[in-house]
């Protein structure tokens, strides 16, 4: 630090560090000591080891760390380097002494001690460049840090005493300029750390001068407190060279030190200011002296204590565990190693328990609140697996293995097949484990229960086994309904515009999910003894229920928008096939209310309005998007037939005569019945309220199961029927004939297909669809014919007499397959048989 | 009204989900489209389309590198799955 680079600017920079307690000089000295150290090895190499030192210097000054200088020879060594270029060119010598000293204080053991002892004062009297940055500011912080830091240096002081007399002898005036720069620059910590307890004895070893001091310091130590000392003292005069081998040897006990730290500077430090000021050499020796005798005493006891035993024993052990312990730990390492080997044969196998972990693990995830609608096509496929497996005559188990409360395993099939040869025994376990796992989970889902923000920082998080990311995230707050309708009830203005295509999706997709959690609902029945469950469980559905028709948009005012809300949402495919799922669920009125409005607003629907145009004999003159379009509405049509039209019957089969007749008249009055009765879904509409109406007034036989119906009906309502009906043929009779698929076929042809339609140019395929569709619409003639009067009759069959004729006859002609001829026939033989008149009458 | 339907939209895929059971476009990376009713989707995209028509564009280069005019070819499939990976864009089909 203070070396090449710290003459301006890395000098003031450690300053605030040194200023900023004594723990961070010693710190200091103490990396500059293994900066000299490196500085030894290595001089060259020091720049790029500076910049680190900068960094390292500064951190320091911002927090003193008494501990963990077991690294300081990394962050220190660099550092070192450039001082030691600096200082230590003309004090190689004493260097060697030093790091016992900076060993001895510990962490800045000859740095710190000279420093604190001479360096500080010492420092602003020689004016080495790096001198004088110490000394301005060091001088001014080493009082603060000296008060506090001293006692830390009265442990130097006692290694610190003998040290400086060291110093001294050595190159007394040197050392003094060394002493600043062996702050920066102290030998290697790690041998300071262990020979300090060396020190005592070994530092006055190391400089030879010193030897008749070391033998005073161990005449006094001695005399004065640890038996320990004494064998070492003898030793130092002789061992001097073997006391440097041991700090060499003992420099990895470097824990031993902070102890000595802690322990000496108390008690030491008084005796070390005294010797601080006395910043003289002779001063200071006499000081040093004096001192001496009390650090003898008082000290060596101290330091013993920490430092000692490692010193002490670190003499005689350096031999000692080469022997034994090598021994020891051969003995140890062939153990381990054989451990090791002998589990390396189960390396890469799983054990029991870690399959278990894993099932555990696997089946936590398993684990959901709702197993229904999280594994909801394994439901409905065990479901139907069940219902043919009850068929064969076998039991059938839960689909839902409870785990803990409101927590369940989906279980795709009867548990009994499903596990096969583990049977209930092992579920039972497995519910048992995977129970304690989601109770576990469960506390710390507490903790961890954050899952809703995951991905706001963009960085969505993999879940782990102790909180796996959900597979499904069930939304569990309620979010505020958002529905056009309820805007729509608020507004007086009675027309607005048709829903978008965007919000009519979002509005299914909505029913949709209402209607799931409904049946859910329905599904988790409380068991029939459990009165008020059932109640409340009932109360819970109704509200779903109503939640659900007030989404369905019934209510709304018939004009409110063309096309409805209700029927726009039934436009699409999507909505349509929600249709049944949602019919189940409302009650008869509301059934029959919808019922009533899909009459009237009938025309609106996109089947009927766009109805698919009728088939042209040549494909090919289409476009594709013509071709496209006409299979759309193909598609849109046969789903409304599939979808709506059964339950459009089944709520036609619970109406009464007056019901049927109210929404007959409501059509016709609502609508041009022939554009209605002209399309599929109007002719079967239409055919199923005529039969609806026919099997009412002719009162079936009784039926025992349910004697209200089996009442005649009401003559007012078969007179208010009969008027509705009336009227009905009448308006629609002109355009019976224009009713007939193959009629507007024909009608729309043109061209050479105008001829070609009724023959052979359609495939056989098209033509027997085409006779399909004409048998709705006998059907539909035959069920007017039924209603009707028999004056209505004669008319019909003179509006219908050219169609028929027509039919018989290409029944009749050899031309037509057998197939078409036959299904002609059957046709009008449906219409003639209404009126008991039959095809074969037909010349 | 807009408030209503965008309200419950809380990340991309929602809009996704209304397109369920409808026909889809969608375009895929090596110049593919696909177009075909969507019955299922996930996170990485991945689709379930039915009665789809897949259809790959071409542009021919002729020797002298003189771009001819680009063609497709299409064929139909029943049931398709499509890799969420390659998938560039979801949209509702024309109408």
């Amino acid at each position: 630090m203070s070396g090449f680079f710290g003459f301006d600017a890395a000098l003031p920079e450690r300053r605030p560090g040194q200023g900023g307690g004594d723990s961070t000089r010693q710190q200091f000295s103490g990396f500059q000591a293994s900066n000299a150290d490196e500085t030894f090895a290595l001089s060259g190499a020091g720049e790029e080891e500076d910049l680190a030192v900068y960094t390292w210097g500064e951190g320091m000054g911002g927090g003193l760390l008494e501990g963990g200088d077991e690294l300081n020879d990394e962050t220190f060594g660099d550092v070192g380097e450039i001082n030691n270029d600096f200082q230590f060119s003309s004090q190689p010598a004493q260097q060697p002494a030093k790091p016992s000293y900076t060993q001895s204080s510990g962490r800045g053991p000859i740095a710190s001690t000279q420093s604190r002892y001479k360096p500080k004062p010492v420092a602003d009297p020689f004016a080495f460049s790096e001198d004088d940055f110490y000394s301005s500011r060091p001088s001014t912080k080493k009082p603060v840090a000296n008060k506090a830091p001293s006692r830390p240096k009265a442990q130097t002081g006692h290694s610190g005493s003998v040290e400086n007399l060291w110093n001294k002898p050595a190159a007394p005036s040197p050392a003094w300029g060394t002493a600043p720069s062996s702050l920066t620059k102290p030998t290697p910590p790690p041998a300071s750390y262990s020979s300090y307890p060396s020190q005592s004895s070994g530092p006055p070893g190391h400089i030879k001068t010193l030897e008749e001091i070391e033998a005073e310091m161990s005449q006094l130590d001695v005399t004065g407190p640890s038996a320990q000392t004494l064998p070492s003292q003898p030793k130092v005069l002789s061992l001097e060279e073997v006391e440097k081998q041991m700090m060499e040897s003992l420099e990895p006990p470097r824990q031993p030190t902070p102890q000595q730290f802690a322990a000496l500077p108390r008690e030491a430090t008084p005796s070390t200011v005294p010797g601080l000021p006395g910043s003289g050499y002779a001063n200071q020796q006499a000081l040093l002296d004096s001192m001496f005798p009390e650090l003898g005493k008082a000290a060596l006891p101290l330091q013993h204590p920490g430092s000692f035993p490692p010193g002490a024993e670190g003499i005689p052990p350096p031999a000692g565990p080469s022997p034994e312990e090598i021994a020891r730990m051969e003995a140890i390492h062939k153990r381990i190693s054989a451990k090791i080997e002998s589990m390396a044969q189960h390396n890469n196998l799983m054990g029991s328990s870690d399959k278990d972990f894993i099932t555990r693990i696997q089946l936590s995830q398993l684990a959901t609140a709702d197993p229904y609608t999280s594994d909801f096509y394994a439901q409905v496929f065990s479901a139907l697996k069940r219902s043919r497996m009850a068929a064969e005559g076998q039991g059938d188990g839960p689909t839902v293995v409870p785990v803990a409360a409101g927590l369940g395993l989906g279980v795709g099939g009867p548990v009994g097949n499903r596990f096969g040869k583990m049977g209930s025994n092992t579920m039972q376990k497995l519910s048992t484990q995977v129970k304690k796992l989601v109770e576990n989970r469960a506390q710390h889902q507490k903790v961890m229960n954050t899952a809703a923000l995951q991905g706001a920082l963009g960085r969505v998080t993999r879940g782990n086994a102790a909180a796996p990311r959900p597979v499904l995230a069930i939304p569990t707050s309620n979010k505020p309904e958002h529905r056009a309708a309820s805007h729509l009830n608020e507004q007086t203005g009675i027309h607005r515009a048709a829903l978008t295509r965007k919000q009519i999706m979002f509005a299914l997709e909505e029913l949709y999910d209402a209607v799931l959690e409904l049946e859910q609902m329905r599904r988790e029945a409380p068991p029939p003894t459990a009165m008020q469950e059932i109640e409340v469980w009932h109360a819970r559905c109704q509200t779903k229920v109503d939640i659900i028709w007030r989404r369905l948009m019934v209510m709304e005012p018939l004009d409110v928008s063309n096309p409805h809300p209700f029927i726009a949402l039934i436009n699409p495919v999507k909505g349509q096939r929600l249709f049944p799922r949602l019919l189940r669920h409302l009650p008869h009125n509301q059934s029959i209310t919808m019922l009533s409005l899909l009459i009237a607003t009938y025309p609106q629907l996109d089947v009927v309005a766009r109805a698919p145009p009728p088939p042209v004999a040549d494909a090919s003159l289409l476009t594709k998007a013509d071709r496209l379009d006409r299979a759309k509405r193909e598609a849109e049509t046969d789903n409304f037939l599939h979808c709506i039209i059964p339950g459009v019957d089944m709520i036609i089969n619970r109406c009464g005569l007056g019901l049927v007749a109210g929404m007959l008249a409501i059509s016709a009055q609502r609508s041009e019945v022939w554009k209605v009765a002209a399309t599929r879904p109007g002719v079967a509409l239409y055919t199923a309220l005529l039969s609806k109406a026919q099997s009412l007034i002719r009162a079936p036989a009784p039926d025992p199961m349910n004697p209200q119906q089996n009442q005649s009906p009401d003559p007012a309502e078969v007179e208010q029927w009969t008027k509705t009906f009336t009227y009905f043929l009448h308006v629609l009779l002109p355009h019976l004939p224009e009713l007939f698929p193959s009629s507007v076929a024909q009608k729309a042809a043109f061209g050479p297909g105008a001829y070609l339609l009724g023959g052979d140019a359609i495939g056989e395929r098209e033509a027997v669809e085409m006779e399909r569709r004409e048998a709705e619409v006998w059907g539909f003639a035959a069920a007017l014919a039924v209603n009707a009067a028999e004056e209505e009759q004669t008319t019909l069959v003179a509006a219908l007499r050219e169609k028929i004729l027509h039919t018989v006859q290409a029944a009749r002609n050899p031309a037509t397959g057998p197939i078409r001829s036959e299904i002609k026939l059957r046709n009008v033989n449906m219409f003639l048989n209404g009126l008991g008149l039959d095809a074969a009458m037909i010349e | 009204m807009d408030d209503a339907t965008t309200a419950g939209i809380s990340e991309p895929l929602d809009l996704v989900k209304l397109s369920l059971g409808e026909r889809v476009f969608i375009k895929l990376r090596g110049d593919r489209t696909v177009t075909g009713v969507l019955h299922a989707y996930d996170a990485h995209m991945n689709v379930v389309l039915s009665q789809v028509e897949e259809t790959i564009h071409f542009v021919d280069v002729t020797e002298d590198g003189q771009p001819l005019p680009p063609r497709a070819e299409r064929r139909n499939v029943e049931m398709l799955f499509v890799r969420g990976d390659g998938v560039i864009l979801i949209s509702p089909a024309q109408q």
